[in-house]
């Protein structure tokens, strides 16, 4: 087997693994990065992002507004010294992007203009007209060849992670084009490899957005950290799913019911205002407005359209010009795909899975559990999203945490040496032989796809926008067959050259596995908080049981354990999370509460 | 519902080279729906028929840059290419042309991404700015000069539309060099002259011959074509003003 | 050992392949008709030097039949070349703007092709004017 030695490896060359190898590269040239990637760098679907990230900028802005909205934002969930750490870093890593070429949208002076996003109190969002996450990935890309020390694996897939002596010592991969193993052996290694969005039916994610990294490090001991919290994106394309960045709300879309009615002033929103109030209406959180689409839809004021039913978001008052200018990506998604010009018919919109708001458990310096583990980005549990994540916000940690992993794994490297080649060899070989299993002992019957689907389908009816018990134990019960069914699958394809569908066996297992912390993690939370919603005797916050983390551990082939972890508070006590009106006279009550306790 | 009942006919060029010592055709017959496109067709291909068949995908939304393949001899973007454009005489899909398939439609991007590597293609600062002096400041105006040219997601449509690369893999081609012009346009940097000494050779610029198809077939309105004819006529200008100014040159 | 072979296609007949090819092939075939044009300009010009008697051969050279179907033949791929080049134009030119807005390539090949059309009409009245 090939053996490449490397200081740092690093799974997943989208927006947080790239500004991790840059932060090494930076830290000390003498290191060695290896940076892999189941895709082309710039396939990495940070390119998916639209909207912007979020960093204080304007003077009427503060550090304390912008923690404030995430941890409101996060239902209290979120880590606070890892939010204030994030906050506090926010705009020097957006001015660094762009120093490094990144072309943000900008205002007439020249200087960088910010927008308007949802459960943000003041505008605070860069963006690059609607392709911010395209435009800051291959910024990333691109700056990072710069580097020689940075070594590229494209096309390596990651099949598993080398655990000696109690610590990652590297990590085993497949070269896509020739099926070979290469293992690379390094003193630290840092995950990025995204979120997990396709285990469910219905979502904004690309393909290879499969949970590879949180699956490595779970069946390692690391455990996966709040991952009950789905967040499902309110506008999305029907049939596909694909996204509408909430940008078009943020430029001052409406989101109409079949009457025409702007319905978020009936769910806690209100006011309705002609034009965009920030943290009111359709700049309302995520969570918020996903639930207040699955009430229209109960009340059969929702349209019926060929995928279901959807909801309108009218953009035709912003004018053809300013949609050309602020939502190029948007008017041609909606032209293209559905047959629709914004500028002069709504678009119709349903909600669809976009986030993983948990993962791979991580201290607010990346590092997990495991020495010599870090994660950075989706796949991380950094602790800033909580049980919402605020539109804006992950793309900011990507760069934010991807310079801390960076950083932190580079300390790391210089501090420790490869304890034992030898073992770490024979390792690989084992895995190797089980990655192989998966073609050469599957002479089942069992179709991957069919599999694929009827778990897509039953996450789908047990973990959606709101939960029920029954339906919660159904999709746990059908993860269990199908983990079983799984150990037979049918593979047409036994050769070595690009043999996709070997590699989408792997992700298959590691989407059931991440599949089920999910669907156990919601099921133990007797309450509701952010986007975890019960409507089973389980409707309220209930901070006295469950303002705690839950923490689910790999068990083998039977089902995660679930324990529950602290959350750090350290300035925000848990209060009423209310937007619109009511969120305004609650945040007076607290200001008054507050000028009151320093007299 | 008839729509569900329609039945396509999808050609696809198959190479496996552990199987076969040249291409060959396989057709498949695809029930579709009017919203489909032609990645779904290969898709259901790959999940119900035939798991065998490989190609490259992930955003389904025309920005990723993966899935560009040749429909019916157009370079195209299986995401936004629909079913129902061929229905009901059927399409042929090919692995993208003027590059060596590695399998089925899968072609061989290392001479694309060795391409893009080699012309630096990052901001070399005109004048270097500390995080705390903040942003440097780029005009609207200033940021069109270039944004145009950054859009371009590296699928490599236009490398498939130009015969000028087909016939010599030498010439840098219409990608990179929209890249190169990209951070040459912009106000930030200052490197242009550095990195025009490969935009002028015989690989360069001048390797284009005109023939325009790249911006027809990009996906995303790059117009390489503009960025690199622009370029010749920059190169044009230097190559006579170097007669005539002491210094041999404007660059 | 790996088991890549990648395929390399052919070009042969490459211009066929697409009628977008073909029309440029057409492109660049019509600037062998300007060259063409150009030797006989330059034959009149070697047969004016030769003295007036050579010349006037010349001319009654290009009265022939032949030589006005040659002609025509030669309009109609001047005609098609120009139309071509100026429909490339806008490729060649920097990103313009006048008023604060950006110049759109429609405007550039128009603006051209209007141009070529002035220079013609220019030129004829000018030879009207000699002959007369």
């Amino acid at each position: 087997m090939e053996v490449y030695k490397a200081d740092v490896a690093i799974v997943g060359a989208g927006g947080g693994g790239l500004r991790a190898a840059i932060a090494v590269a930076e830290a000390d040239p003498t290191l060695k990065i290896a940076l892999i990637s189941k895709v082309y760098p710039m396939r990495s679907h940070t390119v998916a992002a639209e909207g912007g990230a979020a960093g204080v900028t304007r003077p009427d802005d503060s550090l304390e507004y912008h923690f404030n909205d995430t941890v409101h934002g996060g239902d209290w969930l979120c880590e606070q010294d890892v939010v204030e750490y994030f906050v506090a870093h926010s705009h020097e890593e957006m001015v660094q992007m762009e120093h490094w070429g990144c072309p943000w949208s900008r205002k007439d002076d020249g200087h960088v203009n910010v927008r308007a996003f949802g459960g943000m109190k003041i505008e605070r969002t860069w963006f690059a007209a609607d392709k911010t996450g395209f435009h800051m990935l291959h910024t990333l890309f691109q700056t990072s060849i710069k580097y020689p020390s940075i070594k590229r694996f494209d096309e390596y897939f990651c099949s598993d992670l080398m655990v000696e002596d109690g610590r990652c010592q590297g990590v085993l991969a497949i070269q896509i084009a020739t099926g070979e193993f290469t293992l690379i052996e390094a003193k630290a290694v840092i995950i990025a490899t995204g979120g997990a969005g396709r285990v469910f039916r219905e979502n904004t994610n690309g393909g290879i957005v499969t949970g590879d990294g949180m699956a490595l490090a779970y069946r390692h001991g690391v455990p996966l950290r709040d991952m009950e919290f789905m967040q499902y994106h309110p506008t999305c394309m029907p049939g596909t799913g694909l996204l509408f960045t909430e940008a078009c709300r943020g430029e001052g879309g409406f989101l109409l019911n079949k009457d025409g009615y702007r319905y978020l002033q009936d769910y806690g929103l209100g006011p309705a205002e002609p034009s965009p109030r920030n943290k009111a209406m359709e700049l309302g959180p995520r969570d918020r407005l996903s639930q207040a689409f699955w009430h229209e839809k109960r009340k059969g004021r929702t349209v019926e359209g060929p995928h279901g039913a959807v909801v309108n978001l009218d953009l035709r008052h912003l004018g053809a010009a300013k949609l050309h200018e602020r939502l190029p990506l948007i008017c041609e998604l909606a032209e293209e795909f559905l047959g629709v010009d914004p500028a002069h018919t709504p678009i119709p919109v349903l909600p669809a899975v976009h986030y993983t708001m948990g993962g791979i458990l991580a201290d607010g310096k990346t590092a997990s559990s495991l020495p010599g583990l870090y994660s950075v980005g989706e796949c991380s549990s950094v602790g800033i999203h909580g049980a919402n994540r605020l539109g804006s916000n992950s793309l900011t940690e990507l760069i934010v945490f991807g310079k801390v992993a960076g950083v932190e794994a580079a300390k790391f490297a210089r501090s420790v040496s490869i304890s034992n080649p030898a073992a770490i060899e024979k390792q690989a070989e084992a895995a190797r032989t089980r990655a192989l299993d998966v073609v050469t002992q599957s002479r089942g019957k069992e179709r991957l796809a069919v599999l694929r689907t009827e778990m897509a389908q039953s996450m789908e009816n047990g973990c959606g926008i709101y939960r029920l018990e029954s339906d919660m134990q159904a999709t746990c019960d059908k993860l269990r067959e199908l983990r079983e069914r799984y150990r037979n699958l049918k593979i047409d394809d036994h050769s070595k050259v690009y043999n996709t569908e070997w590699l989408l066996s792997i992700e298959l297992g590691y989407l059931l596995e991440v599949a089920e912390a999910i669907v156990h993690s919601a099921l133990n939370r007797k309450e509701s908080r952010g986007s975890h919603q019960r409507l089973d005797g389980f409707e309220e916050r209930d901070d006295v049981n469950y303002l705690k983390h839950s923490l689910a551990y790999y068990t083998g082939d039977g089902p995660p354990r679930i324990e529950y972890g602290d959350v750090k508070i350290t300035k925000s006590t848990p209060g009423t999370r209310a937007y619109g009106a009511a969120g305004e006279e609650a945040e007076a009550a607290e200001r008054e509460r507050e000028g009151a306790g320093n007299d | 519902m008839t729509d569900t009942e329609k039945v396509i006919e999808i050609q696809v060029l198959r190479y496996r080279p552990e199987q076969e010592t040249e291409p060959v055709l396989q057709s498949f017959k695809v029930p579709f729906t009017d919203d489909m496109s032609v990645l779904q067709g290969l898709q259901y291909i790959k999940d119900y028929l035939d798991g065998t068949v490989s190609f490259r995908w992930s955003c389904r939304m025309a920005i990723c840059g993966s899935c560009g393949m040749m429909i019916d001899g157009k370079p195209k973007l299986s995401c936004k290419t629909f079913l129902r454009e061929y229905y009901p005489a059927g399409l042929r899909i090919e692995a993208l042309a003027h590059m060596p398939i590695e399998r089925d439609l899968i072609v061989d991007a290392g001479d694309f991404i060795t391409k893009l590597e080699s012309i630096k293609p990052y901001i070399i600062p005109k004048e270097p700015r500390t995080l705390e002096q903040g942003e440097y400041l780029q005009t609207p105006q200033q940021r069109d000069m270039y944004e145009q040219f950054s859009s371009c997601i590296n699928c490599m449509l236009c490398y498939a539309a130009c015969p000028q690369y087909g016939l010599d893999k030498t010439f840098t081609g219409p990608g990179v060099l929209a890249l190169m012009h990209r951070y040459n346009a912009d106000s930030r940097d200052g490197a242009s002259a550095e990195r025009m000494d490969l935009g002028y050779a015989h690989e360069g610029f001048w390797g284009c011959t005109a023939v325009g198809y790249c911006s027809v077939v990009c996906p995303k309105g790059v117009d390489p074509a503009n960025a690199i004819n622009q370029n010749k006529m920059n190169s044009a200008i230097n190559y006579f003003t170097r007669f005539v100014t002491p210094k041999g040159g404007t660059k | 050992m790996s088991k890549r072979r990648p395929y390399v296609r052919s070009m042969d007949g490459w211009w066929k392949r697409d009628a977008y090819f073909v029309k440029y092939m057409a492109r660049e075939v019509t600037a062998v008709f300007v060259a063409a044009y150009a030797v006989v300009l330059l034959v009149g010009l070697v047969r004016l030097a030769q003295g007036q008697a050579a010349y006037e051969g010349w001319l009654a050279a290009l009265k022939s039949p032949l030589s006005l179907v040659f002609h025509l033949v030669l309009l109609a791929t001047f005609v098609y070349h120009t139309w071509s080049w100026f429909n490339i134009m806008p490729k060649t030119m920097p990103i313009m703007f006048v008023g604060g807005k950006r110049v759109q390539p429609g405007m550039i090949t128009g603006a051209g092709l209007a141009a070529a059309v002035v220079a013609c009409l220019a030129v004829l009245l000018i030879v009207r004017g000699v002959a007369s």
